[in-house]
């Protein structure tokens, strides 16, 4: 009798170290959710929203944050110090299975024509893919913040980001601000 | 009359100035045939993957041979190098660490040496001490197998690193003539580089005394010395964007100071660059002893010395092959055996460890071999960088 006890209180602790490492705890997500809102989409300026990013980008990025090889801001820093690799692969699979940002508006017409221009030039949709929606290591561009965009672009282009692919800066490498401006109000509309 | 001059030399000189910076990599060179192409560098893994999750069983070798799960646990794992008392450290890309491995016989543990580096992808070892590569930085740890603690001596200024990033990230090695090699690659996919890029270098342990020992090179990621000859043969990338069969990656020998390989004219065994023409592209260019297939990613080279393989191996090369990304049907993901000629102007080059690339169309694979390490017993380590993992290669056939 104790000993079927003792079975069933090991397979419950058993059950729940494993429904904990697949989805992150509540503790955990309520930080993240202060500044990049509870449903992933961020109200606040120079956040960007997590939601429908793909998972290994997350990973990626939150692996490069706590490594000290991406610098951020202090507090999101501090957030995640000493946080397991197992925790943040839970972290990456709930942003990556949230409904995607809903823009308010579409791009206007002239916004939309001129920044396929450059994105044709610039090559942008070999790796985000046509609809910018990202894939494995590389983000969803679609319905981010615009003022995220624009200084991630900026960052890329100016040698600024730290942890950053080179092959991004390259990528941008010499395009002009207005074209930049244009790109990140594109991007930010789009579902 | 000598203001004139003056703005007639600084309109003169402007344009040189604006041309310091190298093109940009990524897109340069994509011909609009390929500009619809979603092809895109493969994704890598940040996080530890566990051991049990790895499938050794699934690589295949030649007969008498077995690969083992040796070390796991340590993303981005790439190039090693082994002190004199058996630590073994290893260099990582975008992760920003060295870890150093010890053995304890039936394990191995790790720790994590140094971090929040640039991509600190070279490590030697040289007189006790070890020498940590990234691509804005040179550490050196003195005497550190005997003092885990030791402070690092920043030699950053001795090797005067140049500032562009992109091809950047090293292999480093000590030659037998003491010396430390190092490549600067090119800043870009194709282009023509500042004076200080596409070139490999050599220094005194100090970093004094540097001399430019090759030129026209675009990213090389493993070399290694002929046991026999002293020869340094070296891997080199191909460039992207030119079609799925070309240009190929090379294997180089290098049988003096001073060569030129080609780039960014001359690539492969004499393919004219289609961005960068020049007559007699090729005239004056050492071509490569072998090319290695289309943008296969050649990587670690390791002449083989040891007893316990069978002797057909012994003074023959393994080479990496990581594996392409800028190919519809992907290329590579294996460890090949190149067997040079007496007089190394020949080669053959055979499959030795495959098993990694599941479907090259569908482009699914699991791992990505890089770089090696022959063990004192003759066994022979190889890294996975996606895995972040280390296998050991041993032989227990007929002999």
């Amino acid at each position: 009798m104790r000993l079927a006890r003792a079975g069933r209180w090991a397979w419950l602790t058993a059950f729940f170290i494993a429904a904990a490492q697949a989805q992150p705890a509540a503790e955990r997500l309520a930080p993240c959710a202060a500044c990049h809102g509870a449903a992933g989409v961020s109200a606040v300026p120079g956040t960007p929203s997590l939601a429908a990013q793909p998972a290994l980008f997350v990973e990626n990025q939150l692996v490069l944050i706590r490594e000290g090889v991406r610098e951020v801001n202090p507090a999101m820093a501090a957030a995640l110090k000493g946080i397991r690799d197992a925790e943040i692969r839970a972290l990456a699979k709930h942003y990556a299975a949230l409904a995607p940002p809903r823009p308010a508006e579409p791009p206007d017409a002239q916004t939309a024509k001129r920044a396929k221009t450059i994105v044709r030039k610039a090559h942008c949709a070999s790796c985000h893919l046509p609809d910018f929606a990202g894939r494995e290591q590389i983000p969803r561009l679609a319905g981010q913040r615009e003022e995220y965009l624009l200084e991630a672009m900026r960052a890329y282009r100016d040698n600024r980001r730290s942890g950053g692919d080179t092959l991004m800066a390259a990528a941008l490498y010499g395009i002009a601000d207005a074209d930049l401006q244009l790109l990140a109000r594109y991007l930010a509309r789009l579902p | 009359m000598k203001r004139t001059l003056l703005a007639a030399a600084l309109l003169a000189a402007l344009p040189v100035f604006a041309q310091q910076k190298p093109p940009p990599a990524w897109h340069q060179g994509k011909p609009p045939a390929l500009a619809d192409s979603k092809l895109a560098p493969l994704p890598g893994r940040m996080t530890e993957t566990p051991a049990d999750e790895i499938p050794v069983g699934k690589l295949k070798l030649p007969k008498g041979f077995k690969a083992e799960m040796w070390a796991s646990g340590m993303p981005g794992a790439r190039a090693m190098a082994r002190g004199d008392d058996g630590k073994i450290y290893i260099g990582t890309r975008a992760i920003g660490r060295v870890y150093e491995v010890t053995d304890e016989g039936a394990k191995r543990t790790h720790r994590v040496v140094v971090d929040k580096l640039t991509q600190p992808s070279g490590v030697a070892m040289h007189g006790g001490s070890l020498y940590v590569f990234a691509i804005d930085k040179v550490l050196r740890f003195d005497g550190i197998e005997k003092n885990a603690a030791v402070a690092p001596v920043d030699m950053t200024a001795a090797f005067d690193l140049p500032p562009e990033q992109h091809h950047n990230w090293k292999f480093v090695a000590f030659g037998p003539d003491g010396k430390l090699y190092v490549p600067f690659g090119a800043p870009c996919n194709i282009c023509e580089p500042p004076k200080e890029y596409a070139q490999l270098r050599r220094y005194n342990a100090d970093g004094s005394g540097m001399e430019v020992v090759a030129r026209g090179i675009r990213n090389t990621q493993g070399f290694a010395w002929h046991p026999k000859t002293g020869e340094l043969w070296f891997t080199d990338h191909g460039r992207d964007w030119m079609g799925d069969n070309g240009p190929e990656d090379e294997l180089n020998r290098m049988t003096k100071v001073g060569l030129n390989f080609g780039y960014p004219y001359c690539h492969a065994k004499g393919v004219q660059d289609v961005d960068f023409k020049k007559a007699d592209a090729c005239k004056g260019v050492t071509l490569p002893v072998a090319t290695m297939g289309p943008h296969a990613a050649v990587m670690g080279i390791l002449f083989y010395t040891g007893d316990m393989f069978p002797k057909e191996y012994r003074n023959t090369m393994f080479v990496a092959r990581k594996g392409s990304w800028n190919r519809t049907v992907k290329f590579g993901f294996d460890v090949v055996n190149v067997r040079p000629s007496k007089d190394g102007k020949k080669v053959s080059v055979k499959p030795f460890m495959t098993g990694f690339l599941e479907d090259a169309k569908a482009g699914k694979f699991w791992g990505r071999p890089t770089y090696f390490l022959q063990m004192p017993d003759g066994a022979v380590l190889v890294t996975d960088e996606q895995m972040g993992a280390i296998y050991r290669i041993s032989y227990s056939g007929k002999k």
